[in-house]
């Protein structure tokens, strides 16, 4: 076995020739863009990332903490749905009637909403009145 | 096991996993180290294009290869001593080098599929690479580039970690500890790549003489 750290060779002192003389060849247009590669990669290493950085691990655990409690409020705050699923799934029927009764569409293209709305005040002061 | 044995893949770790080792440039030393990092990344890149090259047979893709190498070496090791900066750079190169073939192993099964169309076609010749050269010793270039073009295609032909030897060896110029840590192994087994590696190069080239 040819033992890596002795004296090359003369194979390996005419492969080494060979492969650095290929090296010597490389075209110019190559040599500018490995150059261009280096400087961009050194640009990079320099670029203030440190800063961004603490900045977004100083701010994660309060940014955690606000959406924990934003949740659980708005999990509390939740009204409970007092119909069941069968029900739901009535109107959920219901509404489907209403989309396909075209009748419902032609009343919908008249709409006189502020006439509705008077008539069920009119109809909900009556109602206080009687009671 | 080598020191480098951990970092299986240091070009696909995330940056933030090797630490804070961004180069501030208002410090002096760190303007001293960029300066440092640019030698040496100057003195390695035509070197690691050829062996990227020799992997890879495609020039653009040697080029990427090469230029995230550098990229990453910068980002994720920039604050290591210079002296580990050469087998790093060369194991993150022989990583991406990896990422790279796999890829065209997909993609080429993918493309097998598709209609053939000649890379060159419709393509002119071009009228200065047809020039006569004004070399005053055609004969003695025409040989070396012969037998470059043999080297290379032999190498070419070589298993990937015969070849990462004997470049990081040959060309590189890298000892055995240097090259076993960047080919992430043991002294041994870069020992063994390198002696297949120059057995099966003499077998197929002879002993060419320059």
């Amino acid at each position: 076995m040819n033992p890596v750290n002795e004296p090359l060779t003369d194979f390996e002192r005419n492969a080494r020739v060979l492969l650095e003389e290929s090296v010597s060849r490389i075209d110019g247009r190559t040599r500018s863009r490995l150059n261009q590669a280096r400087h961009a990669a050194l640009e990079a290493a320099a670029a203030p990332r440190r800063a961004w950085r603490w900045r977004s691990y100083t701010l994660m655990p309060a940014a955690g903490v606000a959406a924990a409690l934003l949740v659980t409020l708005v999990l509390f705050n939740r009204e409970p749905s007092v119909e069941s699923p069968v029900l739901e799934g009535q109107h959920a029927v219901e509404d489907m009637d209403l989309l396909a009764d075209s009748e419902g569409l032609e009343l919908m293209d008249g709409w006189d909403g502020p006439f509705y709305e008077w008539a069920s005040t009119e109809n909900e002061g009556n109602v206080a009145s009687d009671g | 096991m080598c020191e480098f044995a951990t970092l299986e893949s240091p070009y696909s770790m995330p940056v933030a996993l090797h630490g804070d080792l961004d180069l501030d440039l208002t410090d002096p030393e760190a303007q001293t180290r960029s300066r440092a990092l640019n030698q040496f990344l100057a003195g390695v890149e035509l070197k690691a294009f050829k062996i990227a090259q020799a992997a890879l047979r495609h020039e653009d893709d040697a080029l990427d290869a090469v230029q995230d190498a550098m990229l990453q070496l910068a980002r994720a090791y920039a604050g290591r001593p210079p002296q580990e900066w050469k087998p790093l750079f060369y194991r993150i190169l022989e990583n991406r080098i990896r990422d790279m073939q796999r890829r065209r192993t997909v993609r080429g099964r993918v493309m097998a599929w598709l209609p053939v169309r000649g890379e060159d076609e419709g393509e002119e010749p071009d009228p200065i690479a047809q020039a006569p050269s004004p070399d005053p010793q055609p004969a003695r270039r025409l040989e070396l580039e012969q037998a470059m073009t043999a080297l290379e295609r032999s190498l070419g032909g070589l298993p990937r970690r015969q070849r990462q030897a004997f470049l990081l060896r040959t060309l590189e110029g890298m000892d055995v500890a240097q090259t076993a840590l960047a080919m992430g192994c043991s002294e041994g087994s870069v020992k063994t790549h390198y002696f297949r590696a120059l057995r099966a190069l003499r077998a197929e080239l002879g002993d060419f003489h320059l």
